[in-house]
């Protein structure tokens, strides 16, 4: 029998060969942990969320007052609630163990590290706060698909409310929520589709590491994260968010209290991502292999490290604006009240200095990932690398330089805006970089198409349509025609969702065998993929026309000379909706039962795919060595290879020769 | 085999979550049944002798037991807009066309200062004035308006010109109220206008009456409530 002080002994552990010491183990290794997960958060949550809110009903009945202009009770009850539900759902994942055994002076020891890094605990780590930045990448990925669906879900009511030109299907208030939430919900799933799976999962093992440098961080960043979610959900519930996506004063202080779930998301969501992108700036600063210099390093880093820096400054810019907001909503400051003396040009600039650069980090990585596809498909190194690196930098700089071009029509000085016209139309070089690039690498190759690779021909095409009229609407005088026009809608959608989503769909593809071990299904995965593709120009090649024949955004009732482009636009959306639903079957359908995948199918020479699948808890037995640039591909013609594959006998010598193993 | 069920079942299944979602929002958020206007016979215009309908509608500070509030789709969004004032019987409101038609608002609200006084005056009546508890006047004090009712076109080049403003005065605020809070004596107002040909349009109350930053949250943007869709109907 062992006494209680044998147990609290300090001891040391071996970690990859060498001796740690460490604190002593308290009871077995996870703790409190071990009874901690999704059903305990969720629980904690509500039970949170409920009380605060009955305090402040309990508090705010008693000096209940008749001042109109005055936020309402149920406005404090939410609000409450919201708070409430944040740190309970937090607290109930397990959240806060780690830093409140820190400073009770019982820190987690080696084996309570690996339980939270979820060793042994098979599925059940897919819904704890695990810290394996494997098991955080599928979360992600699983994260980002609910919060696309939900986005791509009310694009399709958006669609059917504007297709049916003779009735009104929902009332106006429902559709100024659904405009407003799909806007958002869309961008917040825009911008971590790729940071988050990819960005996760894969970035540490590209620079050859084994885990992310925080890997506490990373878990607390994607739990916040479907904290932030659920109070976006919570707001179409108490009046929605009725003011599209950018909520400009004084419009949002008029709002139902559905303004406040948007807040509060942003509030959240701005430290998850602002965590997220410390731990990959730091992890892919310090933590690359042995060997791995900046001309070694996978565009792919790049692109990841630039959208995590341009979120890092952008979006405190986003959060102030919505704290700003919440205090001016709540507390009767006058930060934006024009009435007061507020100013709403103070918001728009807030609003905008993130909004802009937000673009760049939902583009970046997707550019990233295709250039990253590219060689592997190609055979060939990257028309220029270094032009590669140049366009990212060059965007980074930038970024932060453009926002004004959605302000030309706000009615300030026009002489302000020329600055932001020019700076607009300077940023188009570095994107045309990262254009370049791409199509200089397929300049004469031997392709060898794959679904991945489908997806990048869909970029590369949405993304010229989406730049070129692009500079239409960065330019002063045409904008003043563009100006909050369905041509918008349909130049960022070229952007954001052309060039974004589909990039991220070739990412998905990409990764797939790596995260699940299975391949994606390419049947299934092309014709989903082209469908939506289709669907897709239909969509907003008709909305172009419907903006070039100045219908405004944003408007529920219109004129019936826009009825044709908007059936059209309709029934594009539904090609889209079914693609999308297609693409989502492979997903499904190869996760559970797809084909069993090597650890190298593509023959990439990068580290990632260098480890075994499924990839052991720590990634890498032995680092690494990086020796040579990442896209050295020797083989002229990957058909060859391909064809060898099929005989089915290729030995592994074959395969070295080929270059693929 | 299994491979096209998944996917049958995905897109089934998918297109079923958003037709029923879509269901719901559309049956929730439905307009109130529309008031047809009555015909009483008809009247004698410059265009002619026109036939001539009438319209009752009413204007309460809140709800009570004798007056039930409209319909706010959820009963969270009931919670978030009781106490505020609305139309009843409906804000949805049918006429016919080329016709005659005169409103009767009865007004139990209080009021105030509207920030335009555009909407202090008549517009688009047939002589330009309203009657007021039994006087004719084109305009009220812009400081004693309780609530308007204005009827604006949709941005259509297709659609027929009807412009309507009329101010309702407010009750002060020593009025003699019943049991309900009511005023016993509410403010009677009618106003005459000739419709053009069929046509859709919205109308809203343009005196901030709503709750939030300036008054304008709330019910007024709420159809059912302050705001609501008048049809002219061939
Ligand atoms: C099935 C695909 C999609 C369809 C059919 C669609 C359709 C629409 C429509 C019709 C609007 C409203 C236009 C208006 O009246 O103002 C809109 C707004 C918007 N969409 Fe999408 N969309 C889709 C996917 C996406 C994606 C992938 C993003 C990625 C970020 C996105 C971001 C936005 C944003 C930011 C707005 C602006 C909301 C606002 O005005 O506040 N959408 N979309
Ligand atoms: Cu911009
Ligand atoms: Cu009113």
């Amino acid at each position: 029998m062992t006494t209680a002080t044998s147990t609290l002994e300090a001891s040391s552990s071996t970690v990859f060969g060498v001796e740690v010491p460490q604190p002593p183990q308290h009871g077995k290794p996870g703790g409190i942990m071990r009874h901690l997960n999704f059903g305990t958060g969720l629980l904690t949550g509500i039970v949170f969320a409920v009380a605060a809110g009955w305090i402040t009903s309990a508090l705010s009945s008693s000096s209940a007052t008749n001042d109109t202009f005055a936020p309402t009770e149920p406005e404090y009850i939410y609000l409450a609630g919201l708070i409430g539900w944040v740190i309970g759902f937090m607290l109930g994942m397990g959240a806060f163990v780690g830093p409140l055994r820190w400073v009770t002076g019982r820190d987690l020891t080696h084996a309570d590290a690996e339980y939270m890094a979820g060793k042994d605990l098979g599925i059940r780590r897919y819904f704890k706060f695990t810290t394996d930045h494997k098991v955080v990448g599928i979360q992600y990925l699983v994260v980002v698909l609910g919060i696309l669906g939900l986005g791509g879900l009310l694009a399709m009511l958006i669609r059917t409310e504007l297709g049916a030109t003779w009735t009104e299907v929902f009332s106006p208030t429902f559709y100024n929520t659904i405009i407003g939430t799909h806007g958002i919900a869309m961008v917040i799933g825009m911008i971590v589709v790729m940071s988050g799976p990819v960005g996760n999962f894969i970035v540490p093992m590209m620079i050859g590491a084994r885990d992310m440098a925080f890997p506490r961080l990373n878990a607390l960043s994607l739990w916040l994260l479907v904290a932030a979610v659920v109070c976006l959900i919570s707001s179409m519930f108490v009046g929605g968010i009725q003011d599209g996506w950018s909520v400009y004063y004084p419009l949002a202080a008029q709002a139902p209290p559905g303004m406040l779930g948007y807040q509060l998301t942003i509030i959240v969501f701005a430290v998850s991502t602002g965590i997220a992108s410390v731990n990959l700036m730091t992890t892919i600063l310090t933590m690359r292999a042995k060997g791995m210099t900046w001309s070694r390093t996978p565009i792919l880093v790049f692109g990841v490290f630039a959208a995590s820096l341009m979120g890092l400054y952008a979006f405190p810019f986003y959060q102030y604006s919505q704290i700003l907001a919440l205090t001016d909503r709540i507390w009767d400051t006058v930060f934006f009240n024009p009435v007061q003396g507020g100013s709403v040009w103070l918001y728009e600039n807030l609003f905008w200095l993130l909004g802009h650069p937000e673009v760049y980090v939902i583009l970046i990585p997707s550019m990233a990932v295709a250039l990253e596809i590219m060689p592997v498909f190609l055979r060939r190194p990257l028309f220029s690398f270094n032009f590669a690196v140049a366009g990212i930098v060059g965007v980074v700089a930038l970024s932060g330089l453009v926002w004004a071009h959605h302000m030309y029509m706000t009615g300030w000085a026009p002489a302000v805006n020329y600055p932001f016209m020019l700076s607009t139309e300077m940023i188009s070089i570095p994107v045309g970089f990262l254009v370049l690039v791409a199509i200089g690498t397929f300049w004469r190759a031997t392709v060898w198409t794959r679904l991945p690779l489908m997806a990048i021909y869909a970029v590369v095409f949405n993304k010229m349509i989406g730049g070129v009229t692009g500079v239409y609407l960065s330019d002063v005088p045409a904008d003043q025609y563009f100006h909050g026009s369905m041509f918008v809608v349909a130049h960022f959608h070229y952007m954001l969702m052309g060039a974004g989503l589909f990039g991220a769909m070739g990412g998905i593809a990409f990764y797939f065998p790596k995260m699940t071990g299975r391949i994606l299904d390419e049947r299934i995965g092309s014709i989903g993929l082209w469908t939506a593709f289709a669907g897709f120009q239909i969509t907003f090649g008709s909305m172009f026309v419907a903006g070039l024949q100045g219908q405004p955004r944003r408007v529920l009732q219109f004129d019936d000379m826009f009825n044709i482009s908007n059936w059209i636009s309709t029934i594009g959306a539904y090609v889209i909706g079914i693609g999308m639903l297609i693409f989502l079957a492979a997903i499904i359908y190869s996760w559970r039962s797809g084909e069993v995948a090597s650890s190298n199918p593509w023959g990439s020479k990068s580290l990632e795919w260098q480890t075994p699948t499924p990839v052991p808890l720590e990634n890498f037995a032995v680092l690494p060595v990086v020796t040579e640039r990442p896209y050295n591909y020797g083989v002229p013609d990957p058909y060859e290879a391909e064809l060898e594959a099929e005989d089915g006998d290729r030995t592994s010598d074959d395969r070295e020769r080929a270059g693929v193993s | 085999m299994k491979r096209l069920l998944v996917t049958l079942a995905s897109v089934v299944l998918g297109i079923a979550v958003v037709v029923g979602i879509g269901l719901v929002a559309s049956v929730s958020g439905a307009e109130p049944d529309a008031i047809v206007a009555k015909q009483v016979g008809t009247k004698s215009t410059p265009k002619g002798e026109l036939p001539h309908y009438e319209v009752h509608l009413d204007v309460y500070p809140n709800s009570s037991a004798a007056v039930p509030p409209p319909s706010a789709g959820t009963p969270i969004n009931a919670e978030l807009l009781s106490g505020q004032p609305f139309y009843k019987p409906s804000t949805s409101i049918q006429v016919p066309a080329n016709s005659v038609v005169t409103i009767h608002f009865t007004q139990y609200d209080s009021g105030g200062q509207i920030y335009n006084p555009y909407f202090a005056k008549v517009h688009g009546s047939m002589d330009g004035t309203m009657t007021w508890n039994g006087k004719q006047v084109s305009e009220i004090k812009s400081s004693e308006v309780g609530h308007t009712f204005t009827v604006h076109q949709f941005p259509e080049s297709t659609q027929p010109y009807l412009f309507l403003s009329v101010p309702l005065p407010m009750n002060p605020a020593n009025a003699k109220t019943d049991s309900n809070g009511y005023p016993v004596d509410p403010q009677k107002i009618s106003v005459t206008f000739i419709t053009g040909e069929a046509g859709t349009y919205v109308w809203n109350c343009e005196f901030p009456c709503g709750d939030m930053y300036q008054e304008f949250g709330g019910p007024m943007q709420q159809r059912g409530w302050m705001a609501g869709t008048f049809e002219v109907v061939a």
